[in-house]
């Protein structure tokens, strides 16, 4: 058998969808100037995909037809010598269309391999989100602002290329600096993304992550039942209905928690997430009443406390919310739990104040990350501070 | 209400309408956990019509975002049974569950009461497939029913498709402007609450409702509920997938729908017409239109409207307002009555 | 397995209460609907089964049988109607022929896997094109894969007595599936002959109320039925419909026998009648009512001292494989009369004789010489001397003659 390179890009549905499409070709073209074979895919678990909700797509490339073939006999790598993470906060680990309960950011990572995360984050910050493992891997950072874009207008700020560049210095067997090079002169035409795949080539440094390093967080898993302990008529128990619940600090017990759905919880889909200042608002009811995902459990003294076990950060709180600076969607890799706000601002609200003014002027998405089109011509504006963000490195 | 009515079915039950937001209950009957799009306005008009409708209701869902995104097996988001129907079986759905209610109650074999029967369809499901059983429902006055069209303006759920209700000129997979054709979807979006209402003069209420406007919508689905007979409600959910836009703004553009004059928000109840919000401001003058531009530009799958078709879009618009016999509504030509 | 025995005063009662008619197949299978006391039936023109939709609305018209009787816009609403009827806890009856059967494939289709146990009359007719209302049997074989149980009568009696045994056997909390009354256009739809209405007290005491049970679409019941299922759960759903069809054959007996004990009328095999079988060489089998000229022919030639039997076939699905092979085993050879056709099937032959052909394989021992006639398509008629030249042929099969294994009857050469 010859050799195989197994490759898996984890993004963000629809939001990275054609990115990472374009990184996992990229990757077999720039290997087929090496004369290698390779196949593309998208997992088709995750299809129809949903914005947010996390994907994988698939390289699997060879130096003969019979060792790819040995790589395509499964429905998808289980071992793969590389993994690209697209969005950082993808990193506390992923609740898909295609299996139930979260699984690790490099669950199917080999040991001693590599995983590339696009971040602004260092490691330590980004370890306290990634899982720990037993066996140990190398981590590498590629510098940059989360590509966003949607399903018809693409945001053509070099990712690919700079993840091309990358993974010629962490996989020099899969293709060299020279073939992904080659490829961009002839495919893509574009001297400028000559530059950002070299200067991605020239600056990958990786950190070595021991076994038994990163966050220490159980993942939730599910055991599917036999043919014989399922219900039958292909029928399932529907969701009971919520209650009320207890204040932490009086005991008191009032408000309105939904019942939640315990096989799929949501938040791995979230790359904001909103906090709130209970001491502004108005328990006006909107962030509630518009949220589509229920996701507001409506505290004994009735203010509206987003349940981040449910939430899944689409930011309209935010956006119905009257009041100024009650509601704000900030940069979600800032966060490493989903305990209660509300619990934290009844425990200590000077505390809770301080640490939510903090967090937002820190966090505050705006040049952390843009979550899709607002309007024509907005990516041309975004493309070049993202690009000065990556020569910065 | 029950004045000038073109059948005379009893009103089922009287479902007040929630006076204020302050109001609405806490219960969820549609909960998390669904795999929908971050900011899916679909998703938020289910949780909606659950709430309004409550407890004692049954709800069948065809094909469609609403059916694979809402319901993965073994995990659900539904507090009130929920079925699976056929991608066009709305209608015959809502048909076969109503009829088992009523003979069942009649036989003595089921407990009498009211139980709301409502089937949902997407735009795909509805204005496509599903138009001939939804027509043949709503001529059925003797059953009890509500049919509540989701409107995301495409085949979401299959990523983005055209359906009779897509707008003029949009890009979706079916429809992507290429090198020589910029328009590939000439068709302009189908007219459906209006269609049932002046279709079917059996149907005591039909009205479009937009989840921008969540109490409006909620006492919608409460009044369809009570008044009797078969019903139908058309709502309009922006979706940042299909429609290419940041989640955060699926409100705002909900509310842009309805403030450039593109979907006007009205009641047809016992065939009286009664405009609504902002819909009602624009006819009696109190609002002007805002520019449809406002509204294309904001989303993904219209960037490659150049100049020609955004005034072509405006046109149109205009036209459904100054020119119509029934702005905004029934697409019948004033001047056609004057001579 | 709880039998129903009556006392002796009452089954004279319901003799005396049972009545004599002269009706069609159809009209047969709306009076059984009638004393199974039916909750919603959907109607939709097409021939041959609509005049059953006929006699179902005069019966609603004149106030003999309380149901929501809802004329559809279409085969495909139609079954969809009673598909959730029967899923929100109705006793449901619907039918079509032909094209019509096929314009529901879909609702036909989803039905097995949600449990749901519709009764329906197939009024089997050539499929289109051209347009043609005589009977083949393609149109209600096109579900035997989804999980439908299909049954064919030969006659009005057995078509009301079917349509009984279908509601006890399809509600069976163990089945909960579809099953379709097949029932020959014109022979058996648009002829009248003599039948026994059985009691109404009795078909009640035979037929207890459908109870749908945790399946029951009710806001007292709050369940999901049928959300998306990705292939974590595909092979676990079609595994449970197997489990339907493994103890069909059980159930189906069971049913039978209570019947002969409510009404005394016998039917022997549930799943095949067999007609002057004794002694004889070689058989012919077949499905509907192609039996006639077949049982006047094989009397025929049994005066003339051919030793030739008939097995109809009363239950295609199930398929009672292992009983079938062991009835056909005694034979030297077998004859299928195939009312249906199936291109491009193994040696070309018809549906049926492609089934016996395997059940024979996986099961018997000695395997006899299975030659498939196809004959009757679109209404034409299976006559007496046409049988008889079969019945030749299989001879010559049983005498080791290499017969072709597929043969045309009543074509135009």
């Amino acid at each position: 058998m010859g050799q195989l390179f197994a490759v898996e890009v984890v993004y963000r549905g629809v939001f990275q969808k054609t990115l990472a499409k374009n990184i996992t070709r990229d990757i077999v073209l720039a290997a087929h100037n090496e004369g290698k074979l390779g196949i593309s895919f998208g997992r088709y678990g995750d299809a129809p995909e949903r914005n947010g909700i996390p994907a994988k797509s698939f390289a699997i490339v060879a130096n003969d037809e019979q060792t790819l073939e040995e790589g395509m006999a499964q429905y998808e790598p289980k071992h793969v010598d590389l993994t690209v993470v697209l969005d950082d906060t993808l990193s506390k680990g992923a609740e898909s269309w295609a299996w139930y309960g979260l699984q690790p950011v490099h669950h199917a990572l080999k040991p001693g391999a590599t995983l590339i995360v696009i971040s602004q984050e260092d490691a330590p910050a980004l370890l306290k989100n990634i899982h720990r493992r037993d066996k140990a891997y190398k981590l590498a950072i590629l510098k940059g602002i989360t590509s966003f874009s949607g399903m018809w207008v693409f945001k053509d700020d070099h990712t690919d290329v700079r993840v091309l560049g990358a993974i010629a210095s962490a996989l020099p067997q899969l293709f060299s600096l020279n073939s992904v090079l080659q490829f961009i002169n002839e495919k893509l035409k574009s001297e400028l993304k000559v530059i950002s795949a070299r200067n991605a080539f020239d600056r990958f440094s990786t950190v070595d992550v021991p076994a038994g390093q990163g966050n220490p967080e159980e993942l939730f898993k599910f055991e599917l039942p036999g043919w014989d302990h399922m219900r039958d008529g292909v029928s399932i128990k529907g969701q009971p209905q919520g209650g009320p619940y207890a204040d932490p600090v009086t005991g008191e017990v009032g408000g309105f928690r939904p019942a939640r759905n315990e096989l799929f919880k949501k938040y791995s889909t979230r790359s904001m997430r909103p906090v709130v200042n209970f001491s502004t608002c108005t328990k006006c009811t909107l962030c509630g009443l518009n949220c589509p995902d229920a996701s507001f459990d409506i505290t004994p003294d009735g203010h509206y406390d987003a349940n981040l076990e449910s939430c899944c950060g689409c930011g309209i709180c935010e956006e119905v919310c009257p009041v100024k600076e009650c509601v704000t969607m900030v940069n979600e890799s800032e966060f490493h739990d989903n305990k209660s706000q509300w619990e934290a601002f009844r425990k200590d609200k000077d505390a809770y104040l301080n640490w939510l003014e903090t967090t937002i002027a820190k966090a505050s998405p705006i040049e952390k990350r843009s979550h899709g089109f607002r309007y024509r011509g907005q990516y041309q504006e975004q493309v070049p501070e993202a690009l000065e963000v990556a020569r910065k490195g | 209400m029950t004045t000038s009515t073109f059948v005379d079915e009893k009103p089922t039950q009287n479902l007040e309408p929630f006076k204020g937001v302050k109001k609405v209950p806490h219960e969820e009957y549609y909960t998390s956990g669904h795999r929908t799009c971050q900011g899916c306005e679909s998703a938020q008009i289910m949780k909606l019509m659950a709430k309004a409708a409550g407890p004692r209701t049954i709800v069948l869902g065809s094909t469609g975002c609403m059916y694979v995104a809402n319901t993965s097996y073994y995990s659900t988001p539904w507090g009130v049974p929920w079925m699976h129907t056929q991608l066009g079986s709305s209608g015959s759905a809502a048909l076969g569950a109503a009829a088992a209610f009523r003979v069942q109650m009649r036989k003595g074999a089921m407990k009498d009461e009211p139980i709301n029967v409502i089937a949902f369809c997407g735009d795909g499901g509805g204005a496509d497939m599903g138009l001939g059983a939804i027509s043949a429902t709503m001529c059925h006055p003797d059953y009890n029913l509500l049919i509540l069209m989701y409107d995301n303006e495409s085949y979401a759920n299959t990523d983005i498709q055209i359906s009779g209700a897509s707008p003029y000129g949009v890009n979706t997979s079916f429809s992507t402007p290429g090198k020589v054709k910029r328009i590939m979807n000439h068709r302009w979006k189908k007219n459906m609450a209006p269609l049932i209402a002046v279709g079917h003069p059996t149907v005591k209420y039909v009205s479009t409702i937009s989840t921008s406007y969540p109490l409006q919508a909620m006492n919608s689905v409460r009044k369809a509920l009570s008044v009797g007979g078969p019903t139908f409600i058309h709502c309009l959910n922006p979706c940042p997938k299909g429609w290419d836009f940041d989640p955060v703004l699926s409100f705002q553009l909900g509310e842009l729908a309805v403030n450039t004059g593109i979907f006007p928000l009205y009641e047809i109840e016992n065939g009286k017409l009664k405009m609504y919000g902002k819909s009602k401001d624009i006819v009696n003058g109190r609002f002007k239109r805002l520019p449809v531009r406002d509204y294309l530009l904001k989303q993904g799958r219209f960037a490659h409207f150049i100049e020609e078709d955004i005034e072509y879009f405006q046109s149109k618009i205009d036209e459904t307002w100054d020119k119509w016999l029934v702005p905004g509504i029934i697409p019948l030509q004033k001047d056609v009555e004057a001579e | 397995m709880a039998t129903l025995t009556l006392p002796v005063e009452e089954k004279k009662k319901s003799k005396i209460n049972e009545q004599e008619a002269l009706i069609t197949g159809a009209e047969a299978i709306a009076i059984a609907c009638k004393l199974a006391n039916v909750d919603v039936v959907t109607a939709y023109p097409i021939r041959p089964y609509d005049t059953v939709m006929q006699y179902i609305s005069q019966l609603v018209a004149d106030g003999e049988m309380d149901c929501e009787y809802i004329v559809a816009e279409g085969e495909h609403s139609q079954f969809e109607i009673v598909k959730h009827a029967s899923v929100c806890g109705a006793r449901v009856f619907c039918g079509s022929s032909g094209v019509g059967w096929m314009y529901a494939m879909e609702a036909l289709t989803v039905s097995p896997a949600l449990r749901v146990p519709m009764v329906c009359m197939v009024g089997n007719r050539a499929l289109d094109d051209p347009g043609a209302f005589g009977v083949e049997h393609n149109d209600a074989l096109a579900v035997r894969d989804l999980g439908w149980l299909l049954t064919w009568v030969d006659s009005a009696q057995e078509a009301l007595d079917t349509a009984l045994i279908a509601y006890r056997v399809a509600e069976d909390r163990r089945i909960f599936v579809p099953l379709a009354i097949s029932c020959d256009g014109a022979f058996l739809t648009h002829s009248q002959a003599l039948v026994k209405i059985p009691a109404a007290e009795l078909v009640k005491k035979f037929l207890p109320a459908y109870n749908r049970g945790d399946l029951l679409l009710h806001p007292d019941n709050v369940i999901s039925v049928a959300p998306q299922a990705n292939e974590d759960w595909v092979m676990e759903i079609r595994r449970q419909n197997y489990k339907v069809t493994e103890v069909a054959c059980d159930v189906i007996r069971e049913v039978y026998a209570e019947f002969e004990h409510t009404f005394g009328r016998k039917y022997g095999n549930p799943f095949f009648e067999e007609y002057m079988t004794e002694g004889a060489d070689v058989v012919l089998l077949g499905m509907g009512t192609m039996s006639t000229p077949v049982k006047v022919a094989v009397r025929k030639l049994r005066e003339e001292g051919k030793k030739v039997g008939f097995v109809r076939l009363r239950w295609f699905r199930p398929f009672a494989g292992p009983e079938i092979a062991k009835c056909l085993e005694r034979f030297k050879a077998v004859g299928v009369i195939d009312r249906d056709f199936s291109f491009g099937s193994p040696d070309l032959s018809g549906v049926v004789a492609t089934e016996v052909r395997s059940a024979m394989y996986s099961s018997s021992s000695t395997r006899p010489p299975v030659i498939g006639f196809i004959g009757g398509l679109g209404g034409r008629e299976i006559t007496v001397p046409d049988v008889e030249t079969m019945t030749d042929i299989v001879f010559r099969a049983a005498k080791g003659k290499a017969q072709p294994l597929t043969q045309w009857f009543g074509l135009r050469e």
